[in-house]
């Protein structure tokens, strides 16, 4: 018993020490705060946005101090963890606001609740960046008909961004290519005969394993990046998102009713049918998806770099280049043309606002003006002078060291730099813009590309004639622009039936097109069949129709 | 126990309204031991219900509860005319009942186990190593599974086809009918070690001198368990029947999603993804609200029907 | 003692049931303790057992090269401490009341309780409420609005209905009041009871980040060790597919996600057997109860 009594004490006493602590900080705190007030320090501004950023250091590291002695600001962010919609949800129901947010989907609940502030004339008055940054799209800052203010500075959008590097098209290694020659890999049966012939010469590894054609990863969203988004990519169609939208009449489909997916579909039932598909492309999940790419086994791939990059990363390791993938524009037949470059001009949409709630909208719209002008783009990407480059007869250049921890010490390097973490913070320029010193305002562009390959991959471009894989890829001015920019990026409100509808499309899309691929090909069009009967009876029209209008309305607001 | 309680229980049916109070100020420290935390629950458990009223309305957040749409049972209606709601409402009760089933049984059989270990060291390892799985993600243990039934060299395919029960590897990761088993299997190893503690902790009250007396008597180590340990935990074992049967509805939905793919969705949709994808996942928080009401009601049912039902029978229950 | 071959025949299935189930038990956490130990790009080869292949300390480094990971460790060892006590305290007094049969509000109480266990209001009413009660940015609210578990409240009853109400009654007739009985007679002997409780409260505040996020998310002095832990673990696993605007390669490797997985759960298991002697006990230990 008093063994009890003397234990009891002592935990109840630590805890009230403890309690007491925590009040006490907080305290301290608070009065911190109120000091700072009182001198001529920053203005503190709470930042709150749907991204993550784990290497975020309070605003303490280099980039981040310039930022705040050049705009009087400094920031007390909180960041995505998880699924930031609930959150954001949960803000807008609140009618409390951060001073400055980034809700990239979440917009409408925010705007909705009457919580942003219209930027128009804080841009007009305050925002010569703003303005000479994004000049003439801003017509496309506009949220919508009905309400033409501008809410968000758009920051993920990069302006006049020129692709540089390629991420997608169909994926073969290179040892398949060079061993048979480097032939043309233009079109699906290229690609298709490419694996065959280099299956039947080597169908096992040297462990024994068998080699496996093309595997595909069908893990939730990936579904759409490696199953179902290749079908337009390779008929001709731009990616608008789960549907196909006419560029003279606006008409709206949902893509898989094309009559060129239904071909699409039914190569890859094919594929299946002769043994090039792996079995568990449908059942595996990612981390078996890399493990296998990182066998070496693989040999082609319709995927996205960065949904493979860890696989090749570890093979690549082992010092075995020649299993690494090269990029080919596939497409279904020579009459089209692979339409992953196919522009979307400027996407606006996902951005930084300032809130009804914001103390200084002056101060903050400064801040944002700054991050928008030349030299707080230079800040962003490249750092500070001296400590992050150098300046060589003109030339911006990254020193080896620097390069060495950016790629090695990665977490750290952010830490204490802040390169990359302010990036989505501001407006921006693309890849591929110089600015008024004639350097790229991005650390990426063609001799920095070229600087990372292998010999591997260099020989097999230079076999191909090219010295970027992107070259390859039919170029963005080969299109004609969509006047309504990208399907995806349309808003559509929460509880229209066109929301709907498209959940339920979805899933029966996602349950039928993998039974459709594994069934046998006598089966294809029956199957098929029931498929499109099936959208219709679920209300694809509806859909159809529906999101026509939300199209037009968007044509309308970007082009007026 | 009985005589006394059944004497006590006499005295409070003669009660009048001055037997009320003093009855009240007999047990004030009872009441001061309760009230506060009665009050407590009412502000935060009872207080937010008024939630519910965004189920019966076009729910928007800028607007205040005045200036609210009404529309009555139409998310109700919208939901129960949604044949993908009758989907997932089967594979829910599905799971959760082979879930109970296996919840129950095997983590009570496996206290029972573990008790019996006499060497003191091996029973406090096993034990503690037992729940680790608990602490470990379902990401990971999904990941795990995966891998052990893929036809690329899983483990599961591998044995069977060494003990020559089948020739080629079998893709149980595709077979819908297979997933529910799956599913309960996989909780099975997850969380019998952390479900087994509380039963360990009520094995544990049972006195010792009644498994003295047992030997004396004769009686073998099965009989001992049948006759002393089961019945001394039989109270616990009620309540938490009880309590779990109320949960059959909402069975949450990560280990589903996990583990399914688009091959079995049809076996792997529960109600509490489909209330995400539908409802907050879109922004719908009417529809969400509607489908949490029906949940809680529903739970609410299953709760008062197995506690009347066990009250009936053994005279044990939560209320 | 004759030990008879049906009690030997009981005990090999009993050691060899209870040895597989540990065996089966220990070798998902020692798979994800030498990942955590492996080389990062390697791991993704997969085949990693239970020994790493590439021994590397790299992924702990890099968690603990996090400065905010110290205080969120000193706050998620208060709550804990604070958490629990209250818990238990909140649970054991309602389950004590509950239990004896001359409470008047005994039925309603406990039904009163019991329908918390299933209905909510929401995550909107509940942030509301939060923000109205001034409990935003603070430490209350990770300890105050769970204070009262209707399951933890049952539990603890039910051990409390398994002891003799003899005992209470010969208190009384000493002359104790019922806070007296409940603290001298009562919680000594629920003593299993209390430590399965109090490790399922422990485990519970231990391991809530979500709170941290929806209240507490900006406040660096007030942040808890797994919500620190989740925003390293930036996955792009829980995407919900939004790819084409968020920067996809920034996953954090396989690897640190083990060895975080390792970080959280440490802490618990080196506390675990002070509680554990609570409830697996010995066959011989002497009477529990007078």
């Amino acid at each position: 018993m008093p063994k009890m009594r003397k234990w009891t004490a002592i935990v109840l006493a630590a805890t009230l020490v403890g309690a007491l602590l925590a009040g006490c900080a907080q305290k301290e705190q608070k009065e911190q705060q109120q000091e700072k007030a009182a001198s001529n320090a920053p203005i503190v501004m709470t930042f709150y946005s749907e991204d993550p950023s784990p290497n975020w250091a309070g605003m303490e590291d280099e980039v981040g101090r310039v930022i705040t002695e050049k705009t009087g600001i400094k920031l007390k962010a909180e960041f995505a963890v998880g699924d930031a919609q609930q959150k954001s949800a949960l803000i807008a129901s609140s009618g409390t606001f951060p001073d400055l947010i980034s809700a990239k989907g979440s917009i409408n609940k925010m705007v909705d609740a009457g919580g942003m502030r219209d930027l128009t004339d804080l841009i007009e008055e305050h925002g010569p960046n703003i303005k000479k940054l994004f000049g003439k799209e801003m017509k496309r800052l506009r949220y919508s008909l009905d309400d033409p203010s501008i809410y968000v500075i758009p920051t993920y959008s990069a302006v006049d961004n020129v692709p540089f590097k390629a991420e997608g098209g169909f994926e073969l290694q290179h040892r398949v290519v060079k061993e048979l020659g480097y032939p043309t890999i233009r079109t699906v049966k290229d690609f298709e005969n490419a694996i065959k012939a280099y299956l039947e010469k080597h169908p096992t590894d040297e462990n024994g394993n068998p080699n496996i054609g093309l595997s595909l990863i069908a893990d939730d969203w990936r579904m759409y990046i490696s199953v179902t988004n290749p079908a337009f990519y390779t008929t001709g169609g731009p990616d608008d998102g789960e549907t196909n939208i006419d560029i003279d009449t606006q008409k709206v489909t949902y893509h898989y009713r094309r009559p060129a997916e239904k071909e699409y579909f039914r190569w890859l039932n094919h594929m299946n049918a002769e043994g090039l598909l792996d079995k568990e492309s449908f059942v595996q999940k990612s981390d078996q998806y890399k493990a296998k790419i990182a066998s070496g086994r693989v040999l082609g791939l319709i995927d996205q770099q960065w949904g493979y990059d860890d696989g090749e990363k570890a093979i690549k390791k082992e010092g075995k280049f020649e299993h690494g993938y090269g990029h080919y524009p596939v497409t279904l037949t020579e009459e089209t043309k692979d339409t992953s470059y196919w522009p979307t001009g400027f996407m606006a949409g996902y951005g930084v606002g300032i809130s009804v709630d914001n103390p200084d909208p002056v101060a903050a719209i400064k801040f944002l003006d700054f991050l928008c002008s030349e030299e707080g783009q230079v800040l962003v990407n490249w750092g500070v002078e001296g400590k992050h480059y150098v300046v060589e007869d003109g030339k911006r250049i990254i020193p080896e060291d620097v390069i060495n921890r950016k790629v090695n010490d990665a977490a750290k390097f952010q830490q204490e730099s802040g390169i990359g973490t302010y990036i989505n913070m501001g407006g921006r320029y693309g890849h591929g813009v110089k600015d008024s010193t004639g350097n790229y305002y991005t650390t990426e562009f063609p001799e920095q590309i070229i600087a990372e390959y292998n010999e591997v991959e260099k020989e097999t471009l230079a076999a191909y004639g090219v010295s970027t894989w992107i070259e390859l890829f039919p170029k963005p001015e080969e299109f004609p622009v969509r006047p309504w920019g990208a399907a995806w990026n349309i808003p559509v409100p929460s509880d229209s039936e066109v929301s709907i509808l498209q959940e339920k499309l979805k899933n029966i899309t996602w349950k039928r097109i993998p039974q459709i691929i594994l069934a046998a090909p006598s089966e294809f069009d029956k199957l098929w069949d029931e498929y499109m009967a099936e959208l219709e009876k679920a209300g694809v029209e509806r859909m159809e129709q529906g999101f026509e209008k939300f199209v037009k309305d968007r044509v309308k607001l970007w082009n007026d | 126990m009985n005589a006394v309680t059944a004497k006590q229980r006499n005295n409070l049916k003669q009660g009048r309204s001055s037997q009320f109070w003093r009855g009240v100020m007999r047990n004030k420290y009872l009441y001061l031991m309760s009230l506060p935390f009665v009050i407590w629950t009412f502000v935060f458990h009872y207080l937010p219900l008024w939630g519910w009223t965004m189920a019966f309305q076009r729910y928007r957040p800028n607007r205040p509860f005045w200036e609210q749409e009404w529309v009555g049972l139409d998310h109700f209606m919208t939901l129960f005319s949604d044949d993908m709601f009758y989907l997932v409402l089967r594979n829910t009760l599905a799971m959760s009942f082979m879930g109970l089933i296996a919840g129950f049984t095997i983590p009570i059989l496996f206290a029972i186990m573990v008790n019996e270990i006499r060497g003191m060291v091996f029973k406090r390892f096993a034990q503690t190593v037992s729940y680790l799985p608990h602490f470990v993600s379902w990401v990971v243990v999904a990941g795990i599974i995966s891998k052990m039934l893929s036809t690329d060299n899983g483990a599961v395919n591998e044995l069977l086809m060494w003990l020559g029960i089948i020739k080629e590897p079998v893709q149980f990761m595709a077979k819908g009918e297979w997933f529910w088993g799956i599913v309960t299997a996989a909780d099975v190893w997850k969380e019998t070690g952390w479900n087994a503690i509380i039963y360990l902790a009520a094995i544990s009250g049972i006195g010792p001198e009644l498994y003295e007396a047992a030997k004396v008597d004769g009686a073998s180590r099965l009989r001992q368990i049948w006759h002393i340990t089961l019945p001394g935990i039989r109270t616990t074992i009620i309540i938490l029947l009880i309590m779990s049967i109320g949960h059959l509805i909402s069975i949450g939905f990560e280990k589903q999603f996990l583990l399914g793919n688009n091959l079995v969705s049809d076996y792997s949709q529960v109600l509490d993804l489909y209330a995400l994808n539908y409802g907050i996942s879109m922004g719908r928080f009417s529809f969400g609200t509607a489908i949490n009401m029906f949940n809680s009601i529903v739970s609410l049912f299953l709760l008062f029907t197995a506690n009347g039902i066990f009250k009936r029978l053994t005279k044990e229950s939560i209320m | 003692m004759r030990a008879s071959s049906a009690d030997r025949i009981f005990d090999t299935v009993v050691y060899s049931i209870v040895i597989l189930v540990t065996v089966v038990t220990l070798y998902p956490f020692l798979n994800v303790l030498a990942l955590s130990l492996n080389d990062s790009t390697d791991s993704v080869r997969g085949g990693i057992s239970i020994f790493p292949r590439q021994l590397t300390w790299q992924n702990y480094e890099i968690i603990f090269s996090y400065p905010s990971l110290l205080t969120g460790f000193k706050i998620s060892v208060l709550r804990t401490l604070v958490g629990t006590l209250l818990g238990l305290a909140s649970a054991s007094m309602l389950a004590y009341t509950l239990s004896r049969p001359d409470f008047q509000g005994r039925r309603f109480v406990s039904i009163f309780l019991a329908m918390t266990m299933y209905v909510s209001g929401g995550m909107v009413p509940i942030y509301i409420l939060i923000r109205d009660l001034g409990m935003m940015n603070s430490f209350a609210v990770y300890v105050l609005p769970g204070l009262v578990s209707a399951f933890n409240v049952f539990v603890i009853r039910s051990f409390i209905d398994g002891l003799p109400y003899a005992l209470q009654e010969s208190a009384k007739l000493d002359g104790a009041n019922d806070f007296t009985i409940f603290w001298q007679v009562i919680l000594p002997l629920s003593k299993p009871a209390l430590a399965t409780i109090a490790l399922f409260l422990a485990v519970g505040q231990w391991n809530s980040w979500f709170d941290t996020y929806l209240y507490n998310g900006s406040n660096e002095t007030l942040t808890t060790l797994q919500f620190e832990l989740m925003k390293v673990l930036q996955s792009t696993d829980s995407g919900n597919g939004d790819y084409r605007s968020t920067n996809m390669t920034q996953v954090s490797p396989e690897s640190v996600k083990m060895a975080i997985t390792i970080v959280v759960t440490v802490p618990i298991l080196v506390v675990y057997p002070f509680l554990q002697r609570y409830f697996v006990k010995g066959m011989t230990l002497g009477a529990v109860k007078t």
